[in-house]
């Protein structure tokens, strides 16, 4: 794994993002701005699943507001984060929280995509209130951005919140 | 110089010796930090979208607030904990840091924006809350709010490049300084 990402940082790709000062950060300021636009979608549809916000509207209505911002959002998230790992390859390769981070990502992208399939053909008006399967999960998919953000911080400090070689590789 | 003595007492406290010390104090804070700014970025571009017109035009103006900015405000409440103790930690560098008094600036610029639209455009709020497009006063409100706001996130970003650390580094001691 290591080889490998010593492989990749030694390419002129690689070379290239890392000798201009100023893209990993560029790079990192998008994928905030984009996990804001992500988290907050869930958010927004948890809490009206929950029935506390635009509780008038149907599911459809709520999941066709942010369902395409949250798709979008991803996209450009998965596409900086593919940079980052580019320009840093062994700091994203050694760090656990980078693994258990995408690990994460996908349970909640599959989640989502699974929420939104199977509420979104609820008719409307008759969703409310939402079955209790359909609240627990509107709230883990939360619980679950929650942790990808925190450990997409925590890549920095790997050493400090999980003690040294931890993964087979490094 | 009393600023100085100031920046150094914050430094000093118990709260700055905590971040300083635990191990995991560090990234939890700073990923908490993240996750509220994200927060607060997200909800109010919402709110910023309605006053442009471009989204959730059907549903009144003062609805679509009233719902996102009470979590903007919890959010912004977490982000101002969590960044007092990251300050604290490293009073004195981030006080002579170039990246950090923008971002303080561009806050700035951003809570007098929404102070003015607050306490003068909201005021005639009713002739217009359930308008498709808001006024162009409004929606100039609107665009800043997100200029500022993705301002205040790059320049935060910036710092954590820029700032550099309070200790000396021994000569053979690799550190990736890019955090």
């Amino acid at each position: 794994m290591m080889a490998f990402a010593a492989w990749l940082h030694a390419t002129s790709f690689s070379q290239m993002i890392q000798s201009v000062r100023w893209i990993i950060p560029l790079l990192q300021s998008i994928h905030i701005v984009m996990i804001g636009i992500v988290f907050v979608s869930s958010v927004v549809i948890a809490l009206h699943v929950l029935g506390r916000v635009r509780a008038d509207d149907s599911f459809q209505a709520v999941w066709g507001r942010f369902a395409p911002w949250s798709r979008t959002a991803l996209v450009v998230m998965l596409v900086t984060g593919l940079l980052l790992v580019v320009g840093e390859p062994e700091r994203e390769f050694s760090a656990l929280s980078f693994w258990i981070k995408m690990g994460l990502v996908a349970i909640g992208v599959t989640g989502t995509a699974a929420f939104g399939r199977r509420y979104g053909a609820t008719p409307a008006d008759s969703a409310h209130p939402y079955p209790a399967p359909a609240r627990l999960a509107a709230v883990a998919l939360i619980v679950l951005w929650v942790a990808v953000v925190l450990l997409g911080r925590a890549i920095a400090y790997d050493v400090e919140m999980w003690g040294a070689g931890v993964l087979p590789w490094n | 110089m009393e600023l100085m003595s100031l920046l150094q007492d914050i430094q000093a406290s118990a709260p700055a010796e905590w971040m300083r010390t635990s191990l995991k104090a560090m990234p939890l804070v700073e990923g908490v930090h993240v996750l509220a700014a994200a927060t607060v970025f997200g909800t109010i571009l919402i709110v910023d979208l309605r006053l442009l017109g471009l989204r959730d035009v059907r549903r009144a103006f003062t609805r679509v607030s009233d719902e996102m900015l009470r979590l903007t405000w919890a959010a912004f409440g977490l982000a101002v904990v969590t960044g007092a103790l990251m300050f604290a930690a490293n009073a004195g560098t981030y006080y002579s840091n170039t990246a950090f008094r923008l971002k303080m600036l561009a806050l700035l610029a951003a809570g007098l924006n929404m102070a003015i639209f607050q306490h003068r455009t909201l005021r005639g709020v009713a002739a217009w809350d359930t308008q498709a497009m808001p006024p162009r006063v409004a929606r100039v409100a609107g665009l800043l709010s997100i200029l500022f706001w993705l301002s205040v996130i790059f320049l935060a970003r910036w710092i954590g490049f820029t700032k550099g650390y309070d200790f000396a580094v021994p000569d053979d001691a690799e550190i990736n300084f890019q955090f």
